[in-house]
């Protein structure tokens, strides 16, 4: 295989324009920004090149790299992308690049600490999304913890510090129990691979064991990795620290956190959580109700508690919660529209309320407040703003022709494939959907201008458009033409359905929807052997888990 | 010859004393002393087991631990001394300035 | 007479650090003017050349002076472990020894000796030797820690140490004559099980005393009190030390006889499960509540010691040994830099007199010493064990130990711990970065070679977080080299 390295440059650019600067003295305040904005940019340019060698249609990882890292525990540093981590990183460098030109006048004080940290948070970010090793893979993140931590710490608003330090005690909390699972993992791997074989934290080789497993350790390894994701989502119950994180937070911290950091966790629940359902039918049928409800719950409560917000910034961050929740539902639907649907919610909770947030901060820079009774019939003096904040608001939503409406429909008729009951819940979600962020719309921009301090507001300057403008063009695009978005997920999605769900492609319910059977057995013959997660789900995995790496294994076998 | 449980029982007396002095003394003189007295219970045990055993090793320890004690003592109440210049006190329940 | 020319190329580190501490005793009195920079370079010199002179038991193992020592890939190991950390304490005091008008020759001298007392006890084969050890550096830091002898603080954690820490010696002899008796040699490799009736007993019960009296020097719970006291009384630079070297030589001790002495793995197990677990809690829980750095730290090194008594139970679990040793001697070397690190840090800090120790001190200290504070803030994430620094790694090798000999509920315990610490290194954090400065002091201007210090602690708080594979590798050749149960 030719490696390249673009994943690293895409990876590393980032991290050295963190390293750059850090060398810039403290005294150019303006050189500061300058640079973060470029590197900021780089990190966007270096990554576009994937777009025309991303190959649709080819199974597996693309782009790999494979170095041996640490090898007495066989941890790699191994990088690789399929569809679904292709759009996510793609969505990060995007929204990368424009939250750190949204603070170019939103950060006063340290600007160059702000951007150093900004940048490092970009590529633990990155490294998620792309690393095949369980240990680069923990330790990106974790590495990006630290420097969210700092962003709402240092540059948040006024409770800052109860929100940075909850979001980073939830966050870590479910981590450290997730490293558990993965040493769990990793030894159990090791065992069924059989003597001899060396130990080792490949994703896909790992993941390919776990049939083997016994079903209660599938069901400890699954809970144990259930945490980590669950609080990133985060899911139902594990949300509380979602709202004070956003709220505080400054609004590029905001706009990262929410467009791409939750969807760690989604990323999360589809490469790991789907490979590591038990393969025992009762256990996870009782996992997927679970979840099902937790999502459902979600919803509707996010969605809820959306509607009594006094505060901008607290709405869209629980309406995040509620649109999270449509993106855990579309993934345990364990169908080819629920996880394709719920990547393209991802992509567009990223775009969409990416946007909201952006538009939260281009107001609190004119007015420094967010709560919603300070504003009121803005559509008078920035009637540019208020177009754009409609589509967002619209795209949000779900409007038909804007990019949420596409994300939504799609989970919908996988969930429905289902369950019509969690469908017609869900649909409720949508309805409040509209309620809460119509009815935010109308009490900020209509009406008349009720607060005189109000009247004078400038409508949007031009690096604000920068900002806005490339995100509603997406939105249109994927509302109007997301064919490719699907042809990207096609095969990836189609490789984990027949994973997890192996009788889907041959019950009626895909025959009724259309779905093609597998074109499997054609395609094995052609991977290479790495890449494949499924072919080791039915056959005997030995032979690649011995392909890896060697040391340690030797050491403990040849114990005295 | 005297037999071995009557050493080990010296030992083991000597050992109880110097703990007991310990835990309820106050004055810090009187524990150094207290610990004197187990390190000289170590050193019964010691001779009485080498022997038993029949190998000097245990006879050569014990000179061992009679240097280490008189160091140790030395040290211990220049510490002590230094102790006392400042605070005019050697009961160790008065040493409080940090939370005990 | 004179022992076999390879004996003495074999004890070059302990020969060098003795002869320079003597040499700085003796050459003092006749120095005046320019002595301190002198007599620093001196000390450094020798530690320096001590830390080098391992090449020589590296390449020459085996056992000296009839099997008083046993010079080994382990020994080797904790031998460069305690001599980086006494190259660096020595740098790393200079400046406060001037600040607190206590610049003497014998300071230094001390922290040779002591570090002379560290190797012996990291290479000691036979229980006497381990005794000498541990005393020549247990008495050295007893005078160490009430170095500041006008200040009551300082005689007060010397008084302490001295007198918990010569009980501890006394239990730890105590045990040693049981075992004498159990089994007729004070050599741990000829201990065997012994044969005669009633002997089993006593070796229990002299495993029994000595871990207590080992227990009582690592600072782990139940016998954790005096820490905290010691800790904070003590001269900073002291406390980096101690935190740092007599910790990881003892460890060693334990080791090298948890691996040699059949009995003691079985017999200590459960001691090690719950002492590990009890200390974990009892550092982590109690350093939430301290509004003192240095006090804070101190709890911290005890919940530390913790997560190593746990890789440490892990080796005596399982039948393979080399995988909670290795992971030990790792979190030794991590440990022994990111703490000695923060102490140092802490002791530029405080001012003269250490006046500056509370938290509250540290407010906006990010804006005012960036680069000082970012060092600071990466030895406390180190400590909390986030990935990219070595703290991580340290723990990652503890987990994986502990999994590998199925002490899942144990790793269950360190795993909750370490988001239990995240409390209280988080708010050293957040004041450093988050709250306005304090305007009432400014902070001293980092001397040179205090920052020399702090950068290849952090430097090397970097490299073992990102490639741990060269040190791990000598680690694990290290605990092979520990002979077989």
């Amino acid at each position: 295989m030719n490696q390249t390295h673009i994943l690293s440059w895409i990876l590393f650019t980032p991290l050295i324009g963190a390293i750059v600067l850090l060398f810039v003295p403290r005294q150019l305040d303006n050189a500061q920004r300058v640079i973060g904005n470029v590197f900021g940019f780089l990190g966007l340019a270096v990554s576009l090149p994937l777009i025309w060698r991303f190959q649709i249609g080819t199974p597996g990882y693309q782009f790999r790299e494979n170095y041996d890292w640490i090898p007495s525990i066989g941890a790699h540093y191994s990088l690789g992308i399929d569809g679904i981590s292709f759009l996510l990183v793609m969505l990060t460098t995007i929204l990368g690049a424009i939250s750190i030109l949204s603070s170019w006048s939103a950060i006063q004080n340290r600007k160059k600490e702000y951007y150093i940290l900004f940048l490092l948070l970009q590529t633990g970010m990155l490294g998620v999304f792309m690393a095949l090793d369980f240990f680069l893979f923990y330790l990106f993140w974790e590495v990006m913890l630290v420097p969210m931590y700092f962003l709402i710490g240092v540059w948040g608003s006024d409770r800052r510090l109860y929100a940075a330090i909850k979001f980073f005690l939830y966050t870590l909390a479910g981590s450290v129990l997730m490293l558990l699972a993965i040493l769990a993992l990793y030894y159990r791997a090791h065992e069924v691979a059989g003597a001899g074989a060396a130990y080792t934290f490949d994703i896909p080789t790992s993941l390919g064991a776990v049939p083997q497993f016994s079903t209660t350790l599938q069901r400890i390894l699954f809970w144990g990795f259930f945490f980590a994701f669950a609080i990133k989502v985060p899911m139902f119950p594990f949300h509380t620290w979602l709202p004070d994180a956003h709220t505080e937070a400054p609004t590029a911290g905001s706009v990262i956190l929410a467009g791409v950091l939750l969807k760690m966790g989604t990323y999360g629940f589809i490469r790991f959580s789907l490979p590591l359902l038990p393969t025992d039918a009762v256990a996870r049928q009782h996992i997927i109700n679970i979840l099902m409800v937790l999502s459902v719950v979600g919803i509707i409560y996010g969605a809820l508690v959306c509607l009594m917000q006094k505060d901008m910034k607290k709405l869209i961050a629980y309406s995040s919660v509620s649109h999270l929740g449509f993106c855990t539902l579309g993934i345990f639907a364990l169908n080819p529209h629920g996880v394709s649907g719920s990547v393209i919610q991802q992509i567009n909770h990223g775009i969409s309320t990416g946007a909201l947030f952006l538009i939260v901060g281009v107001l609190y820079e004119r007015r420094h407040t967010r709560m919603i009774s300070e504003y009121g019939g803005l559509s008078t003096p920035m009637p540019n703003f208020a177009a754009i904040y409609l589509i967002a608001t619209l795209s949000s939503l779900g409007l038909p022709l804007l990019n949420g409406f596409i994300g939504e429909f799609t989970i919908l008729s996988g969930v429905f494939q289902v369950s019509l009951r969690w469908t017609a819940w869900a649909v409720v979600g949508i309805v409040l959907g509209a309620a809460y962020l119509l009815w935010l719309y109308q009490r900020v921009m209509f009406g008349p201008v009720t607060n005189p301090m109000n009247e004078h507001l400038p409508d949007l300057n031009m690096r604000e458009y920068a900002t806005l403008v490339p995100l509603m063009l997406l939105a249109f695009w994927i509302g109007i033409y997301p064919k490719p978005l699907f042809r990207v997920l096609d095969v990836p999605v189609r490789q984990i359905v027949e994973q997890v769900n192996p009788g889907y492609y041959n019950s009626a319910t895909a025959q009724r929807w259309g779905e093609k059977p597998p074109v499997a057995a054609a395609n094995d013959a052609a991977r290479t052997e790495s890449d494949s997660t499924k072919a080791l789900a039915a056959s005997a995995p030995p032979a690649i888990i011995a392909a890896s790496s060697e040391p340690i294994a030797v050491n403990t076998a040849e114990k005295r | 010859m005297v037999p071995i449980g009557h050493y080990i029982f010296l030992s083991v007396a000597l050992l109880a004393i110097g703990i007991v002095g310990i835990v309820t003394r106050r004055n810090v003189i009187i524990i150094l002393m207290s610990i004197e007295l187990i390190l000289n219970a170590v050193n019964i045990n010691l001779v009485a087991f080498s022997r038993l055993v029949g190998s000097v090793e245990g006879q050569i320890f014990a000179i061992f631990i009679i240097t280490d004690a008189a160091a140790e003592a030395a040290v211990g109440l220049g510490i002590i001394i230094a102790f006392f210049r400042n605070r005019e006190t050697v009961l160790a329940d008065e040493m409080d300035i940090l939370k005990w | 007479m004179f022992p076999p020319r390879q004996d003495v190329l074999r004890l070059m580190p302990e020969i060098i650090l003795s002869l320079s501490g003597i040499l700085l005793m003796l050459i003092e009195p006749f120095l005046s003017g320019a002595r301190r920079t002198l007599i620093v370079t001196l000390a450094a010199l020798g530690s320096g050349l001590a830390l080098v002179s391992t090449i020589y038991p590296a390449t020459l193992p085996g056992t000296a002076f009839s099997g008083l020592l046993r010079i080994d890939g382990f020994s080797v190991f904790v031998h460069v472990v305690v001599e980086a950390v006494a190259f660096l304490v020595i740098i790393g005091s200079a400046d406060y020894l001037d600040r607190e008008k206590i610049q003497h020759g014998e300071y230094y001298a001390l922290v040779l000796f002591a570090t002379v007392g560290m190797c012996v006890m990291a290479g000691a084969a036979e229980l006497m030797t381990a005794f000498v050890g541990l005393e020549t550096s247990s008495i050295s830091t007893y005078i160490l820690a009430g170095y500041r002898r006008d200040v009551p603080r300082s005689n007060e954690s010397a008084m302490k140490y001295f007198l918990l820490g010569s009980f501890a010696t006394a239990f730890f002899l105590y045990g040693i004559a049981l075992l004498y008796g159990a089994t007729g040699t004070t050599q741990l490799a000829r201990m065997t099980f012994p044969t005669t009736p009633g002997r089993e007993r006593l070796l229990d019960l002299g495993l029994g005393l000595m871990l207590v009296g080992l227990a009582f020097k690592i600072a782990a719970a139940p016998f954790q009190l005096w820490t905290p006291d010691v800790y904070e009384g003590a001269p900073t630079p002291v406390t980096a030390l101690m935190a740092s070297g007599p910790k990881a030589a003892a460890f060693a001790l334990l080791l090298r006889i948890l691996a040699t002495v059949g009995a003691a793995g079985t017999f200590w197990f459960w001691a090690l499960w719950v002492s590990a677990a009890l200390t974990m809690f009892v550092g982590n829980l109690a350093a939430i509540a301290q509004s003192n750095v240095k006090r804070m730290l101190a709890y911290s090194s005890i919940s530390h010691a913790g997560y190593i008594l746990v890789a440490l139970a892990a080796a005596a679990a399982s039948d393979q040994v080399e995988l909670g040793v290795a992971a030990v001697l790792y979190y030794l070397a991590v440990y022994a830099l990111m703490k000695l690190g923060a102490f140092i840090f802490v002791s530029q800090l405080g001012g003269e007199s250490e006046r500056h120790m509370e938290i509250d001190d540290f407010r906006g200290l990010a804006v005012r010493q960036p680069v000082a504070a970012a060092c600071f803030a990466l030895f406390l994430l180190s400590l909390l064990g986030l990935p990219v620094t070595s703290g991580f790694l340290g723990k990652f090798y503890i987990f994986n130990a502990a999994l590998a000999s199925r002490l899942i509920w144990l790793a269950v315990l360190l795993a909750i711990n370490t988001v239990i610490a995240a409390f209280y290194y988080l708010r050293v954090i957040v004041v450093m970065y988050m709250r306005q400065p304090n305007q009432t002091w400014p902070p001293a201007p980092m001397p040179w070679a205090v920052t020399f210090v702090l950068s290849i602690a952090a430097a090397g708080t970097f490299y073992l977080g990102l490639f741990p594979g060269r040190v791990m590798a000598l680690a694990t050749q290290a605990a092979l080299s520990l002979p077989g149960r």
